[in-house]
Protein backbone atom coordinates (compact mmCIF):
# COMPACT_ATOMS: atom_id res chain seq x y z
CA UNK A 1 0.00 0.00 0.00
CA UNK A 2 2.79 2.55 1.02
CA UNK A 3 4.23 1.45 -2.51
CA UNK A 4 1.57 2.46 -4.31
CA UNK A 5 0.90 5.93 -2.25
CA UNK A 6 4.55 6.64 -3.25
CA UNK A 7 3.68 5.93 -6.95
CA UNK A 8 0.92 8.22 -6.63
CA UNK A 9 2.43 11.21 -4.81
CA UNK A 10 5.35 10.82 -7.25
CA UNK A 11 3.84 10.95 -10.43
CA UNK A 12 1.85 13.84 -9.12
CA UNK A 13 5.27 15.51 -7.85
CA UNK A 14 6.85 15.25 -11.13
CA UNK A 15 3.69 16.86 -13.05
CA UNK A 16 4.04 19.81 -10.85
CA UNK A 17 8.45 20.08 -11.59
CA UNK A 18 6.82 19.56 -15.52
CA UNK A 19 4.86 22.23 -15.05
CA UNK A 20 6.58 24.87 -13.08
CA UNK A 21 9.46 24.81 -16.17
CA UNK A 22 7.22 24.87 -18.80
CA UNK A 23 4.66 28.03 -17.39
CA UNK A 24 5.82 30.67 -18.47
CA UNK A 25 3.38 33.08 -16.45
CA UNK A 26 5.11 34.05 -12.79
CA UNK A 27 2.69 34.31 -10.12
CA UNK A 28 1.40 30.49 -11.72
CA UNK A 29 5.03 29.26 -11.05
CA UNK A 30 4.86 30.67 -7.73
CA UNK A 31 1.54 29.02 -6.95
CA UNK A 32 2.80 25.80 -8.53
CA UNK A 33 6.21 25.76 -6.07
CA UNK A 34 3.38 26.80 -2.78
CA UNK A 35 1.67 23.02 -4.05
CA UNK A 36 4.54 21.27 -4.16
CA UNK A 37 6.18 21.94 -0.85
CA UNK A 38 3.27 19.60 0.07
CA UNK A 39 3.28 16.82 -2.16
CA UNK A 40 7.32 16.65 -1.60
CA UNK A 41 6.33 16.90 2.05
CA UNK A 42 3.84 14.19 1.38
CA UNK A 43 6.71 12.00 -0.94
CA UNK A 44 8.96 11.54 2.10
CA UNK A 45 6.22 10.80 4.19
CA UNK A 46 6.71 14.11 6.86
CA UNK A 47 3.56 14.74 8.61
CA UNK B 1 27.45 28.11 -30.02
CA UNK B 2 26.37 28.73 -25.98
CA UNK B 3 22.46 27.87 -25.55
CA UNK B 4 20.76 30.71 -23.29
CA UNK B 5 19.02 29.56 -20.66
CA UNK B 6 15.08 30.70 -21.12
CA UNK B 7 14.06 33.42 -18.07
CA UNK B 8 11.01 30.97 -16.88
CA UNK B 9 13.19 28.18 -16.18
CA UNK B 10 15.53 30.32 -14.20
CA UNK B 11 12.77 31.50 -12.37
CA UNK B 12 11.73 27.71 -12.32
CA UNK B 13 14.79 26.56 -10.81
CA UNK B 14 15.10 29.20 -8.56
CA UNK B 15 11.81 28.68 -7.33
CA UNK B 16 12.90 24.64 -6.97
CA UNK B 17 15.84 25.40 -4.54
CA UNK B 18 13.38 27.41 -2.60
CA UNK B 19 10.53 25.15 -2.44
CA UNK B 20 13.88 22.74 -1.21
CA UNK B 21 14.62 25.13 1.63
CA UNK B 22 10.84 25.38 2.81
CA UNK B 23 10.77 21.37 2.65
CA UNK B 24 13.30 21.09 4.25
CA UNK B 25 12.47 24.16 7.19
CA UNK B 26 8.77 22.76 8.01
CA UNK B 27 10.22 18.95 7.79
CA UNK B 28 12.43 19.70 10.70
CA UNK B 29 9.28 21.25 12.65
CA UNK B 30 7.16 18.13 11.69
CA UNK B 31 10.13 15.74 12.03
CA UNK B 32 10.63 17.20 15.79
CA UNK B 33 7.42 15.25 16.69
CA UNK B 34 9.31 11.77 16.12
CA UNK B 35 11.65 12.27 18.95
CA UNK B 36 10.50 10.51 21.87
CA UNK B 37 9.74 11.47 25.23
CA UNK B 38 12.22 10.86 28.03
CA UNK B 39 10.71 9.49 31.12
CA UNK B 40 12.07 8.93 34.67
CA UNK B 41 10.32 6.12 36.54
CA UNK B 42 10.48 5.91 39.98
CA UNK B 43 12.97 3.57 41.77
CA UNK B 44 9.75 1.30 42.59
CA UNK B 45 10.17 0.22 38.93
CA UNK B 46 10.44 -3.29 38.68
CA UNK B 47 10.51 -3.81 34.64
CA UNK B 48 9.95 -1.86 31.72
CA UNK B 49 8.90 -3.66 28.85
CA UNK B 50 7.14 -3.20 25.50
CA UNK B 51 3.44 -3.91 24.23
CA UNK B 52 5.00 -6.01 21.34
CA UNK B 53 6.31 -8.34 24.40
CA UNK B 54 2.47 -8.81 24.41
CA UNK B 55 2.17 -9.24 20.80
CA UNK B 56 4.97 -9.68 19.13
CA UNK B 57 3.74 -8.29 15.85
CA UNK B 58 3.92 -5.22 16.79
CA UNK B 59 7.86 -5.36 17.54
CA UNK B 60 9.67 -2.56 15.57
CA UNK B 61 6.28 -1.01 14.15
CA UNK B 62 5.49 2.72 15.14
CA UNK B 63 2.24 1.49 17.51
CA UNK B 64 5.17 -0.44 20.28
CA UNK B 65 4.75 1.25 22.81
CA UNK B 66 6.69 1.02 26.71
CA UNK B 67 4.86 -0.69 29.01
CA UNK B 68 6.28 0.00 33.02
CA UNK B 69 5.60 -2.81 35.64
CA UNK B 70 5.67 -2.08 39.42
CA UNK B 71 5.36 -5.60 41.29
CA UNK B 72 4.72 -5.45 45.00
CA UNK B 73 6.59 -8.18 47.50
CA UNK B 74 3.04 -9.04 48.63
CA UNK B 75 0.57 -10.80 45.61
CA UNK B 76 -2.36 -8.72 45.45
CA UNK B 77 -4.22 -7.40 42.50
CA UNK B 78 -3.35 -6.02 39.41
CA UNK B 79 -4.36 -2.84 37.68
CA UNK B 80 -3.71 -1.18 34.11
CA UNK B 81 -3.32 2.53 33.78
CA UNK B 82 -3.63 3.65 30.00
CA UNK B 83 -2.62 7.35 29.32
CA UNK B 84 -2.24 8.70 25.86
CA UNK B 85 -4.50 6.54 23.88
CA UNK B 86 -5.71 10.15 22.50
CA UNK B 87 -2.79 12.42 22.57
CA UNK B 88 -4.36 15.67 22.69
CA UNK B 89 -5.62 14.64 25.56
CA UNK B 90 -2.80 15.86 28.00
CA UNK B 91 -4.04 14.91 31.75
CA UNK B 92 -4.67 11.11 30.66
CA UNK B 93 -0.78 11.32 29.97
CA UNK B 94 0.65 13.64 32.52
CA UNK B 95 -1.18 11.28 35.07
CA UNK B 96 0.39 8.28 33.51
CA UNK B 97 4.00 10.25 33.94
CA UNK B 98 3.50 11.54 37.09
CA UNK B 99 2.00 7.81 38.49
CA UNK B 100 5.44 6.33 36.84
CA UNK B 101 7.88 9.00 38.03
CA UNK B 102 6.66 8.43 41.72
CA UNK B 103 4.93 5.44 42.99
CA UNK B 104 6.01 2.31 44.60
CA UNK B 105 4.23 -0.81 44.91
CA UNK B 106 3.92 -3.23 48.35
CA UNK B 107 0.91 -5.08 47.20
CA UNK B 108 -0.15 -5.87 43.77
CA UNK B 109 1.14 -5.24 40.45
CA UNK B 110 0.69 -1.65 38.85
CA UNK B 111 0.88 -1.84 34.88
CA UNK B 112 1.36 1.79 33.15
CA UNK B 113 1.05 2.85 29.25
CA UNK B 114 1.58 6.09 29.37
CA UNK B 115 1.59 6.66 25.72
CA UNK B 116 -0.51 4.10 24.53
CA UNK B 117 -1.42 5.15 21.03
CA UNK B 118 2.47 6.66 20.63
CA UNK B 119 1.82 6.56 16.64
CA UNK B 120 -0.56 9.53 17.24
CA UNK B 121 2.52 11.85 19.57
CA UNK B 122 4.18 11.98 16.50
CA UNK B 123 2.18 14.46 14.75
CA UNK B 124 -0.56 16.75 14.98
CA UNK B 125 -4.29 17.48 14.13
CA UNK B 126 -4.52 19.01 10.56
CA UNK B 127 -6.16 22.54 10.69
CA UNK B 128 -6.35 23.00 14.37
CA UNK B 129 -2.88 25.03 15.00
CA UNK B 130 -2.62 23.16 18.13
CA UNK B 131 1.33 24.01 19.46
CA UNK B 132 3.13 20.39 19.41
CA UNK B 133 4.88 20.61 22.46
CA UNK B 134 3.88 22.16 25.67
CA UNK B 135 5.97 22.27 29.16
CA UNK B 136 5.56 22.14 32.48
CA UNK B 137 8.06 23.78 34.87
CA UNK B 138 10.31 21.34 37.74
CA UNK B 139 12.34 22.30 40.23
CA UNK B 140 14.73 21.20 38.06
CA UNK B 141 13.97 23.10 34.83
CA UNK B 142 11.41 22.91 32.25
CA UNK B 143 10.08 19.98 30.61
CA UNK B 144 8.71 19.33 27.02
CA UNK B 145 5.89 17.51 26.32
CA UNK B 146 4.42 16.49 22.91
CA UNK B 147 0.87 17.40 21.79
CA UNK B 148 -0.05 14.90 19.43
CA UNK B 149 -3.15 13.88 17.56
CA UNK B 150 -6.23 11.86 18.75
CA UNK B 151 -5.55 9.73 15.90
CA UNK B 152 -2.81 7.07 14.48
CA UNK B 153 -0.43 8.89 12.33
CA UNK B 154 -1.74 8.16 8.54
CA UNK B 155 2.08 7.85 7.61
CA UNK B 156 2.15 4.76 9.48
CA UNK B 157 -1.38 3.76 8.57
CA UNK B 158 -3.03 4.75 5.28
CA UNK B 159 -5.74 5.22 3.57
CA UNK B 160 -8.55 5.46 5.63
CA UNK B 161 -11.79 3.61 4.37
CA UNK B 162 -14.96 5.35 3.68
CA UNK B 163 -16.84 3.50 6.64
CA UNK B 164 -15.11 1.85 9.43
CA UNK B 165 -16.44 -1.17 10.87
CA UNK B 166 -14.40 -2.11 14.00
CA UNK B 167 -13.66 -5.57 15.18
CA UNK B 168 -17.13 -5.39 17.23
CA UNK B 169 -19.14 -5.11 14.55
CA UNK B 170 -19.79 -0.92 15.28
CA UNK B 171 -19.77 1.30 11.56
CA UNK B 172 -18.28 4.25 12.14
CA UNK B 173 -16.85 7.08 10.19
CA UNK B 174 -13.70 6.27 8.02
CA UNK B 175 -10.76 8.49 10.17
CA UNK B 176 -12.16 6.51 13.23
CA UNK B 177 -9.99 3.44 11.94
CA UNK B 178 -7.18 5.17 13.32
CA UNK B 179 -8.90 6.03 16.76
CA UNK B 180 -7.22 3.47 18.72
CA UNK B 181 -10.16 4.07 21.52
CA UNK B 182 -12.70 2.98 18.54
CA UNK B 183 -10.86 -0.45 17.78
CA UNK B 184 -11.25 -2.96 20.33
CA UNK B 185 -10.92 -5.68 20.85
CA UNK B 186 -8.66 -5.06 18.35
CA UNK B 187 -7.29 -7.85 15.36
CA UNK B 188 -4.03 -9.65 15.54
CA UNK B 189 -4.11 -9.15 11.57
CA UNK B 190 -5.68 -5.62 11.17
CA UNK B 191 -4.40 -2.16 11.08
CA UNK B 192 -1.95 -0.99 13.07
CA UNK B 193 -4.50 0.99 15.47
CA UNK B 194 -6.62 -2.62 15.75
CA UNK B 195 -3.15 -4.45 16.31
CA UNK B 196 -2.51 -1.70 19.20
CA UNK B 197 -5.71 -2.47 20.59
CA UNK B 198 -4.74 -5.84 19.95
CA UNK B 199 -1.77 -5.89 22.43
CA UNK B 200 -3.18 -3.63 24.90
CA UNK B 201 -6.41 -7.06 25.41
CA UNK B 202 -3.10 -9.66 25.66
CA UNK B 203 -1.66 -7.76 27.98
CA UNK B 204 -5.14 -7.60 29.98
CA UNK B 205 -5.47 -11.29 29.49
CA UNK B 206 -2.33 -12.48 30.15
CA UNK B 207 -1.47 -10.19 33.18
CA UNK B 208 -4.89 -11.29 34.38
CA UNK B 209 -5.64 -7.68 35.39
CA UNK B 210 -8.37 -6.89 37.68
CA UNK B 211 -8.77 -3.24 36.88
CA UNK B 212 -7.93 -1.29 33.63
CA UNK B 213 -8.43 2.59 33.63
CA UNK B 214 -8.30 4.71 30.37
CA UNK B 215 -7.40 8.04 31.07
CA UNK B 216 -8.88 10.64 28.68
CA UNK B 217 -10.38 14.28 28.66
CA UNK B 218 -13.17 15.54 27.09
CA UNK B 219 -14.83 19.14 25.61
CA UNK B 220 -16.76 21.21 28.41
CA UNK B 221 -19.53 21.01 25.79
CA UNK B 222 -20.13 17.24 25.28
CA UNK B 223 -21.74 15.61 27.93
CA UNK B 224 -19.76 13.06 29.06
CA UNK B 225 -17.22 15.21 31.00
CA UNK B 226 -16.19 15.18 35.01
CA UNK B 227 -17.14 11.44 34.33
CA UNK B 228 -16.12 8.08 35.55
CA UNK B 229 -17.72 5.87 32.48
CA UNK B 230 -17.69 2.63 33.87
CA UNK B 231 -18.62 -0.73 32.59
CA UNK B 232 -21.92 -3.25 34.09
CA UNK B 233 -19.29 -5.22 35.72
CA UNK B 234 -17.43 -2.24 38.01
CA UNK B 235 -20.68 -0.12 38.31
CA UNK B 236 -20.42 -0.88 41.95
CA UNK B 237 -16.93 -0.03 42.39
CA UNK B 238 -17.04 2.96 39.98
CA UNK B 239 -20.00 3.70 42.53
CA UNK B 240 -17.78 3.60 45.51
CA UNK B 241 -15.36 6.25 44.26
CA UNK B 242 -17.74 8.42 43.26
CA UNK B 243 -18.88 8.48 46.84
CA UNK B 244 -15.38 8.71 47.97
CA UNK B 245 -14.63 11.35 45.35
CA UNK B 246 -18.32 13.72 46.13
CA UNK B 247 -16.72 12.97 49.57
CA UNK B 248 -13.71 15.11 48.59
CA UNK B 249 -15.63 17.88 47.11
CA UNK B 250 -14.55 16.56 43.67
CA UNK B 251 -18.03 16.55 41.63
CA UNK B 252 -18.05 13.70 39.40
CA UNK B 253 -20.66 11.95 37.17
CA UNK B 254 -21.15 8.32 36.47
CA UNK B 255 -21.79 7.48 32.83
CA UNK B 256 -22.85 3.48 32.17
CA UNK B 257 -21.06 2.56 29.14
CA UNK B 258 -23.85 1.95 26.51
CA UNK B 259 -23.80 -1.91 25.31
CA UNK B 260 -24.58 -0.77 21.74
CA UNK B 261 -21.99 1.72 21.25
CA UNK B 262 -19.11 -0.81 20.41
CA UNK B 263 -15.19 -0.52 20.10
CA UNK B 264 -14.49 1.54 23.40
CA UNK B 265 -12.21 0.26 25.95
CA UNK B 266 -14.80 0.52 28.66
CA UNK B 267 -16.86 -1.65 26.59
CA UNK B 268 -14.23 -4.10 25.03
CA UNK B 269 -12.36 -4.61 27.77
CA UNK B 270 -15.18 -5.72 30.06
CA UNK B 271 -16.93 -7.57 27.43
CA UNK B 272 -13.72 -9.28 26.45
CA UNK B 273 -11.94 -9.89 29.51
CA UNK B 274 -12.11 -11.06 33.46
CA UNK B 275 -10.58 -6.94 33.91
CA UNK B 276 -13.31 -4.01 35.48
CA UNK B 277 -12.97 -1.89 32.72
CA UNK B 278 -13.04 1.85 33.52
CA UNK B 279 -12.74 5.09 31.66
CA UNK B 280 -12.39 8.47 33.31
CA UNK B 281 -13.19 12.01 31.62
CA UNK B 282 -12.21 15.64 32.56
CA UNK B 283 -12.50 19.19 30.92
CA UNK B 284 -10.22 20.15 28.56
CA UNK B 285 -10.73 23.59 26.72
CA UNK B 286 -7.83 23.22 23.91
CA UNK B 287 -10.04 19.96 22.99
CA UNK B 288 -13.37 22.36 22.37
CA UNK B 289 -14.84 23.60 19.71
CA UNK B 290 -15.30 26.53 21.36
CA UNK B 291 -11.39 27.61 21.91
CA UNK B 292 -9.88 30.67 20.79
CA UNK B 293 -6.41 30.42 19.86
CA UNK B 294 -4.44 27.18 20.26
CA UNK B 295 -1.43 27.36 22.34
CA UNK B 296 0.40 26.01 24.71
CA UNK B 297 -1.44 28.33 27.53
CA UNK B 298 -4.13 26.96 26.74
CA UNK B 299 -3.51 23.90 27.30
CA UNK B 300 -1.79 24.43 30.43
CA UNK B 301 -3.89 26.95 31.96
CA UNK B 302 -6.99 26.26 30.61
CA UNK B 303 -8.20 29.38 30.12
CA UNK B 304 -10.48 31.05 27.45
CA UNK B 305 -13.01 33.47 27.19
CA UNK B 306 -15.20 31.81 24.42
CA UNK B 307 -15.62 29.12 27.41
CA UNK B 308 -16.22 32.05 29.84
CA UNK B 309 -19.51 33.34 27.33
CA UNK B 310 -20.29 29.68 27.01
CA UNK B 311 -20.68 29.13 30.72
CA UNK B 312 -23.18 32.05 31.65
CA UNK B 313 -25.15 30.83 28.15
CA UNK B 314 -25.68 27.59 30.03
CA UNK B 315 -24.08 25.53 26.92
CA UNK B 316 -21.63 23.37 29.21
CA UNK B 317 -21.40 20.41 31.35
CA UNK B 318 -19.03 21.23 33.36
CA UNK B 319 -18.78 24.89 35.73
CA UNK B 320 -16.22 27.25 34.18
CA UNK B 321 -15.19 31.00 35.44
CA UNK B 322 -12.27 33.08 34.41
CA UNK B 323 -9.93 30.90 36.04
CA UNK B 324 -9.99 28.43 33.59
CA UNK B 325 -9.80 24.64 34.10
CA UNK B 326 -5.40 24.18 34.49
CA UNK B 327 -4.32 20.74 34.00
CA UNK B 328 -2.79 21.05 36.72
CA UNK B 329 -6.70 20.65 38.00
CA UNK B 330 -7.61 18.02 35.02
CA UNK B 331 -4.57 16.18 36.20
CA UNK B 332 -5.53 16.37 40.54
CA UNK B 333 -9.08 15.17 39.41
CA UNK B 334 -7.36 11.76 37.55
CA UNK B 335 -5.49 11.45 40.18
CA UNK B 336 -8.17 11.57 43.06
CA UNK B 337 -9.78 9.33 40.81
CA UNK B 338 -7.26 6.42 40.79
CA UNK B 339 -6.71 6.70 43.94
CA UNK B 340 -10.13 6.32 44.79
CA UNK B 341 -10.83 3.64 42.15
CA UNK B 342 -8.01 1.10 44.07
CA UNK B 343 -8.88 2.47 47.27
CA UNK B 344 -12.99 0.76 46.32
CA UNK B 345 -10.82 -1.73 44.53
CA UNK B 346 -9.23 -3.05 48.47
CA UNK B 347 -12.93 -2.53 49.65
CA UNK B 348 -14.70 -4.98 47.43
CA UNK B 349 -11.94 -7.36 46.52
CA UNK B 350 -9.32 -6.96 49.73
CA UNK B 351 -7.62 -10.25 48.30
CA UNK B 352 -6.99 -8.50 44.99
CA UNK B 353 -5.52 -5.41 47.02
CA UNK B 354 -2.95 -3.26 45.73
CA UNK B 355 -0.84 -0.78 47.84
CA UNK B 356 0.40 2.19 46.39
CA UNK B 357 3.46 4.24 48.18
CA UNK B 358 4.29 7.68 47.34
CA UNK B 359 1.28 8.51 45.23
CA UNK B 360 0.73 12.15 44.47
CA UNK B 361 -1.58 13.83 46.36
CA UNK B 362 -4.36 15.40 44.26
CA UNK B 363 -4.54 18.14 46.29
CA UNK B 364 -1.24 19.40 46.25
CA UNK B 365 -0.89 18.75 42.49
CA UNK B 366 -3.40 20.99 42.34
CA UNK B 367 -2.56 23.89 44.51
CA UNK B 368 0.84 23.64 44.01
CA UNK B 369 1.39 22.46 40.52
CA UNK B 370 2.55 19.32 38.37
CA UNK B 371 6.00 20.16 38.06
CA UNK B 372 6.19 19.66 41.85
CA UNK B 373 6.33 15.72 41.34
CA UNK B 374 7.67 15.32 37.60
CA UNK B 375 11.45 14.55 37.47
CA UNK B 376 13.27 17.29 36.72
CA UNK B 377 15.08 17.04 33.10
CA UNK B 378 18.85 15.82 32.55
Amino acid sequence: MKIIYHLIVLLLTMNLIWYLFREKQFWTQVSTAIVLIMFLLRLFLIK
Amino acid sequence: MKKKIKKHHLIALCLLCLTGALCWLTGVQFLSMRKTDTFYPSPGLSAQTKLSDYFSQLADSPGDTAVYCFKGEEEGGNLLILGGTHPNEPAGFITAVLLLENITVSRGKIFIIPQANLSGFTHDDPFEGNPQKFSLETPGGRRWFRFGSRLTNPTHQWPDPTLFTNAAGQALSGTEVRNLNRSYPGKEKGHLTEQIAFGIMELIKKEEIDLSLDLHEAAPEYPVVNAIVFHENSAELAAIASMELQMEDIDIRMEASPPSLRGLSHREWGDHTSSMAILLETANVSHGRLKGKPSEALIVEGKDPNYVKASKLGMLFVPYSEDGIPLKERVARHLAAVNALVSGLRELNPDHAIHIGNFPPAQTVNKRGIGLYLHPPK
